[in-house]
């Protein structure tokens, strides 16, 4: 395989693969921020009881 | 020949897209004030982080303006040989992300800095001089981000540069005001909100090169300004080149502080691995996206370009002579224009002229440097010109919405970074009394405070000796090679002794440091292939003649509390 069509693969890659990881940061992040926010309300109750 | 510059289609929708945007961001990061209660919330979200938001996180964090403007230019300067730059980083992230190498050791230990490592290993000085060359290196790489990004705005908004200064204070205080007061809670959550921004800039921008010139006009410039070195990594950069690369990924993804206060922050080791395979693939993007815009820019100019004709002096010296002082008069207005089409193949044609004549002429010499100087300076602003030129109004608001997204997270992240290295291995250690965790608080944004001062001004007043992607690697080389070699060493090696860290610190930055005079013209790749041999020979030699006083096993998890000093 030529140099050129090389880098046309790694660039493939490279453009979709963070394309699609985008949108399934996009959709799963959501649930994570949720998670979070309780885990921290939870923790400064423990610390104001 | 076209003549006239470029004007950006930047209206008032899209400046509205650009300011909300930021208002949001701004109004997020405030709302999560109440959760900060201690140091540890502060700095590493409680160690709360999930996969999905740590990959946002990294990825925002390590993903500026600057970025895409030092990566643009590499493509443009090194054409398609550059993407190798991206492999490596995929390759490493995936090295680390498979086998915990360095992260899942420092993850278990619970430390808020790399730092803090060291005076668990050797002692408190280790700590200190770690801690102030991090922070001296880390706040020199920042401080080149506002003046690059700035004229990055300028161009694709058609901000008059009389408010340049305004506009960029006003970002930093944006960034400064949440980061000051929420943290790492505040940023995990701007992070992952900005991310959605610069992910979709992102695209766009892709989208838009693609349409613009296509990938098969790409391949045309760069075979036409590079020959077979734009897509051969190994002819155009070279075997040392490639291998400092690895080396400095490998560093840059285990133990710069940044990167390393995700990996403290996530909820466990394990999450921390998952998050380096994720965000592998989102680093090759990082790399080869922009790259790609740069290279578009490339052929975008050189398809509106005529060839420059050599002008008919006599000899091929006063020839190079005639071009040079035709670009000296015309070159920085072209620039400023947008005019690049009519610059570019002045450039060209002085270092072809110049490389003809080498062999016969030293001050030819002279005259390539000054071609790729300005091949350089064409470089890093074709990318933004060409957004200006092509992306039409609305577009061109969400892409400056994107950009802006990206500059601010990557304000934060290092704000807080470089900060929390200043406030807690710098500072705390040298007064020698324990800090309550309300003023360590404090003090860390006191830091952060500071730290914006400093880039502003730095910003303002160092010229570049050279490409801004050599700058900003040289700049964190200065200490990444000792960092990651006194891990390692501390981590897997029984000597590793205090005086081996203080050497390698001491050698690895010193050859770095040189990189930065401009005076002593120190190759890039020399600076940083000598200052990884530099760090290593100095750690080994430092551990065998001065081995530690307490030989223990090197420390894993929670028994790396113990201190083996020499």
């Amino acid at each position: 395989m030529s140099w050129g069509l090389f880098w046309l693969a790694a660039f493939v890659v490279a453009f979709f693969s963070f394309t699609l990881i985008s949108l399934v940061i996009a959709v799963r992040g959501v649930a994570e921020i949720r998670e979070l926010f309780a885990a921290l309300e939870e923790e400064r109750r423990r610390r104001q009881s | 020949m076209s003549t006239a510059g470029i004007v950006s289609s930047f209206s008032v929708l899209d400046g509205s897209i650009a300011v909300l945007s930021l208002v949001a961001t701004l109004w997020i990061g405030l709302r999560v004030k109440r959760y900060i209660g201690t140091i540890e919330d502060y700095l590493v979200a409680n160690r709360g982080m999930g996969l999905y938001v740590g990959a946002a996180s990294l990825l925002s964090t390590e993903v500026g303006i600057i970025t895409y403007m030092y990566q643009a230019q590499f493509g443009f300067v090194a054409g398609f040989s550059a993407f190798v730059v991206g492999l490596i980083t995929l390759a490493v992230c995936l090295l680390v992300g498979r086998t915990g190498f360095v992260i899942t050791r420092l993850r278990e230990m619970e430390i808020l800095t790399v730092p803090e490592y060291f005076q668990r290993r050797y002692g408190r000085g280790v700590r200190v001089l770690a801690g102030v060359l991090m922070a001296f290196g880390g706040s020199l790489n920042l401080g080149i981000f506002p003046i690059i990004e700035a004229r990055f705005l300028a161009i694709v908004t058609g901000i008059p540069s009389q408010y340049l200064g305004w506009t960029m204070a006003a970002l930093l205080v944006v960034a400064l005001v949440y980061t000051a007061i929420g943290g790492m809670v505040s940023l995990i959550v701007t992070n992952y909100v900005q991310y959605l921004f610069l992910a979709a800039g992102t695209v766009i921008v892709t989208l838009a090169c693609l349409r613009q010139v296509g990938w098969s006009g790409m391949v045309r410039a760069v075979e036409g300004h590079m020959g077979g070195h734009g897509f051969n990594p190994i002819e155009d950069l070279g075997v040392g080149f490639i291998l400092w690369q690895v080396l400095l990924w490998i560093a840059l993804m285990t133990v710069w502080q940044s990167v390393a206060m995700r990996t403290f922050s996530t909820k466990d080791a394990a999450v921390g691995k998952k998050m380096f395979t994720l965000t592998g693939f989102l680093f090759l993007g990082r790399a080869l996206i922009p790259m790609v815009w740069g290279i578009a820019a490339l052929a975008f100019f050189w398809g509106r370009s005529e060839p420059a004709v050599a002008p008919s002096a006599a000899t091929p010296a006063a020839q190079m002579e005639q071009v040079d002082a035709r670009l000296g008069e015309t070159f920085r207005r072209d620039l400023d224009a947008g005019r690049l089409e009519r610059a570019l193949p002045q450039v060209d044609l002085l270092e072809r002229l110049a490389r003809a004549e080498k062999p016969r002429s030293a001050e030819a010499a002279r005259f390539e440097d000054s071609a790729r100087d300005r091949r350089g300076e064409i470089g890093l602003l074709a990318m933004p010109w060409m957004l200006a030129a092509t992306l039409p109004t609305g577009l061109l608001g969400l892409v400056v919405a994107g950009m802006l997204a990206a500059s601010i997270s990557t304000y934060a992240g290092y704000f807080l970074g470089w900060s929390s290295i200043i406030a807690q291995d710098i500072v705390a250690p040298l007064l020698r009394r324990e800090l309550s965790g309300r003023s360590r608080l404090r003090l860390t944004r006191v830091t952060v405070v500071a730290l914006t001062v400093f880039i502003m001004i730095w910003s303002l007043v160092y010229d570049l000796p050279g490409p801004a992607y050599f700058y900003l690697q040289v700049t964190a080389n200065l200490f990444m090679a000792p960092t990651l070699i006194a891990v390692v060493g501390g981590l897997y090696w029984r000597r590793a002794s205090a005086t081996g860290a203080v050497l390698s610190f001491v050698l690895g930055a010193s050859t770095s440091l040189a990189y930065l005079v401009p005076s002593l013209k120190v190759d890039v790749a020399t600076a940083g292939n000598l200052s990884w041999a530099l760090a290593v020979a100095g750690f080994v030699a430092g551990s065998l003649l001065v081995p530690p006083a307490v030989t223990s096993t090197p420390p894993v998890g929670g028994a790396g509390r113990q201190e083996v000093r020499s």
